[in-house]
């Protein structure tokens, strides 16, 4: 088991690799950066030794080759130092703290959504399994298709509205914006309280589209271990249904899951670009869209890095899982 | 867009390839095959019975389910939609209405206006065509290299070690584009589009898409290759390429149809996502996405309507590639004739 799990995990951080080095490359040679030296609305211009300080520093002077900036840039990286931020901002913001700063925010959002949606997943899947063509069934059946058929963007949208309508009725509101409350004193209860229905919105969205392609997924591998020859087995040997579906049938559904598992934490990934952007957190994924949309080279790369290493942590937790689950690997 | 809430496996492929064998059943891979062919010693003179050919069987099988009836019906009303209403709705996309701002459905704005005084009506219409046009054309797009990649991967696997090699270049190709989220790469090449035409952006969203596919058709082709027929055809000195084209391709084409459908309603999602955010399609043009990027909760009528559109459109695709799906997989409700 140890072996097949190094070799996993090998592979996985070969293709990590090359995929932030071609994200790096693609950046570099994509994106202007020294644009901002020359906005529209300067009267004189930046002096051209100020310019090239500036483009240096930050290793995205477009006049030194395109290899040698990426050879720069991995001697940095194996240092753990991912570059400076370029933009409008004149401090010299180490990529490393920027990113460091935002991925708890980030990871609350995408672990806790992640954990729900599959919990609620696997339960209605299964239960949705065993009770088939039963109301229930064919409920959470149109509730998954048409929750799987809505752009994330709709989705928020729908949820902040329900909260609007309700909150225009009955008086209370969960927060609708903003991660933390800066007007309320840091440790106090209210400033907790603040934290914690912020974070509710958020996951509900999150949640609701991990569980609705989960549940559709194990409804699948459900029906298929529900003719299984060892099910009946348990069965004749005096289980009642629940009890052979708990001990032996919901661990042979929740196998070919794992393999599901890898993915559906980089679709949380993207699910949180659009609650962070919509929601106004301070995370990973508004960090994103920021440096992508700045021309932040060392930004893009750093945040790329950041996805790579949670498909990468997420597909290794999903082999171990497996493992445990599967007598037949170990 | 990889989907992740696509759950077909490739153990799925392999029933489904199992299931679409010809010698398994007959019905599915003989196009001759009769529905009375068993009655071979009914009384002669008796009504000849016309034998169905795959295509015909298809439709009235698609035809038969209801959700397939409901989804053609929603999708062609939007697609009339989308090319006639423009034409004579009297607002354009950018027509500011100053005096109307935030105003909600009148029957001079049928959506209403949005807060810079743009006609909601005229930009959905014109984000519909322009959606329309980029979900169908990245999903054919993504079909073909999806065929292309798989086909070949699942061919040259079995083919010594150079084949076994190859093989094992292209899946390692796979994983590395499912590594990162595509919508981060996609976002990269926004500086590409804002120079170019918004055209680009079909194979652009068809080059982050075709992995989950590809894998799927290789898993497919690996089964076939291993066919009596197909090794007949090797022993018999048939090019590598005509073999495919003659004896793998018919046999993979049900779920390359499915595929394509559902791909249509992917690609929307993939578009209306990044156009949302603001790297998709940008001012001279409209899309969907960029039509609900003007939402404002206080006043639900800048994205409810549009959002139903969307909406509209992505679950009649999806009705439609479902009723297809059924109609071509044999163990289905529907497959009685």
């Amino acid at each position: 088991m140890a072996r097949f799990i190094a070799i996993r995990t090998l592979t996985y951080l070969i293709l990590a690799f090359v995929a932030t080095s071609f994200a790096y490359l693609l950046a570099a040679s994509l994106m202007n950066p020294e644009a901002v030296l020359y906005p529209p609305i300067a009267t004189n211009p930046v002096p051209a030794e100020t310019a090239q300080q500036y483009l240096n520093v930050r290793n995205v002077n477009p006049d030194t080759p395109l290899f040698e900036r990426y050879a720069t840039w991995l001697g940095g990286l194996i240092r753990g130092d991912m570059g400076l931020t370029t933009g409008t901002d004149r401090q010299l913001l180490e990529v490393t703290d920027v990113i460091l700063s935002r991925v708890p925010i980030s990871l609350q959002l995408v672990v806790i959504g992640t954990v729900i949606g599959t919990v609620a997943g696997v339960a209605l899947g299964m239960w949705a399994a065993v009770n088939r063509n039963g109301i229930g069934d064919r409920l959470s059946t149109l509730l998954a298709f048409v929750v799987l058929s809505l752009p994330t963007p709709v989705i928020i949208l729908t949820v902040q509205q329900t909260n609007e309508f309700i909150g225009n009725r009955s008086g209370f509101k969960l927060p609708a914006i903003n991660r933390v409350n800066p007007l309320l004193t840091e440790g106090t209860w209210a400033y907790t309280e603040y934290q914690l229905l912020a974070l509710i919105m958020p996951t509900i969205v999150l949640a609701l589209a991990g569980a609705a392609s989960y549940s559709r997924y194990m409804k699948v591998t459900t029906l298929d271990v529900l003719g299984s020859d060892y099910l009946r087995t348990a069965r004749a040997k005096g289980l009642t249904r629940s009890q052979a579906m708990r001990r032996h049938g919901l661990r042979m559904a929740l196998i070919p899951m794992g393999q599901y598992f890898a993915f559906a934490v980089g679709a949380a990934f993207t699910g949180s670009l659009f609650v962070e952007l919509m929601f106004n957190w301070e995370g990973v994924g508004r960090y994103a869209i920021s440096s992508i949309a700045l021309a932040d080279v060392n930004g893009t790369a750093g945040v790329v890095l950041y996805t790579a290493a949670l498909t990468l942590l997420s597909a290794t937790f999903a082999d171990i899982l497996q493992a445990a689950l599967d007598p037949r690997i170990r | 867009m990889t989907n992740p809430s696509d759950m077909r496996s490739t153990d799925d492929a392999a029933q489904l390839a199992h299931e679409t064998d010809p010698s398994e059943n007959p019905l599915m891979g003989n196009p001759d095959y009769a529905p009375g062919a068993e009655d071979a010693t009914a009384p002669p003179g008796g009504p000849a019975i016309e034998s169905m050919g795959r295509g015909e069987l298809l439709r009235r099988r698609f035809l038969r389910s209801r959700s397939g009836w409901v989804g053609m019906v929603v999708f062609t009303i939007l697609v009339l939609m989308a090319i006639f209403a423009p034409m004579f709705y009297q607002y354009e996309p950018f027509d500011r209405d100053l005096r109307n701002v935030l105003s909600g459905p009148t029957q001079y704005h049928w959506f209403g206006v949005d807060d810079r005084g743009y006609d909601i009506f005229a930009r959905t219409m014109e984000g519909l065509r322009i959606s329309l046009m980029i979900g169908i054309g990245t999903a054919v797009l993504t079909s073909i290299l999806a065929l292309l990649v798989g086909t070949t991967a699942g061919f040259v696997s079995g083919k010594g070690k150079w084949g076994a090699f190859v093989d094992g270049g292209l899946v390692n190709v796979i994983n590395l584009f499912l590594v990162i989220p595509s919508m981060l790469l996609l976002m990269l090449f926004s500086p590409i589009l804002q120079q170019a035409t918004w055209l680009w952006l079909i194979p652009l969203l068809a080059l982050f898409a075709w992995m989950l596919t590809a894998r799927v058709l290789r898993a497919m082709t690996q089964q076939l290759v291993r066919t009596e027929y197909v090794e007949a055809a090797k022993f018999m000195g048939v090019n590598p390429v005509v073999s495919i084209v003659r004896h793998i391709i018919p046999n993979i084409a049900s779920w390359i149809i499915i595929d394509t459908t559902l791909g249509v309603s992917a690609a929307i999602l993939g578009e209306t996502g990044l156009s949302f955010i603001g790297f998709g399609i940008q001012y001279p043009n409209v899309s969907l996405g960029t039509v609900l990027q003007e939402y404002n909760i206080a006043y639900p009528h800048t994205w409810v309507l549009p959002a139903a559109v969307l909406a509209a459109l992505i679950i009649s695709i999806n009705l439609m590639g479902e009723a297809l799906r059924d109609a071509l997989d044999p163990t289905s409700g529907s497959s009685r004739i």
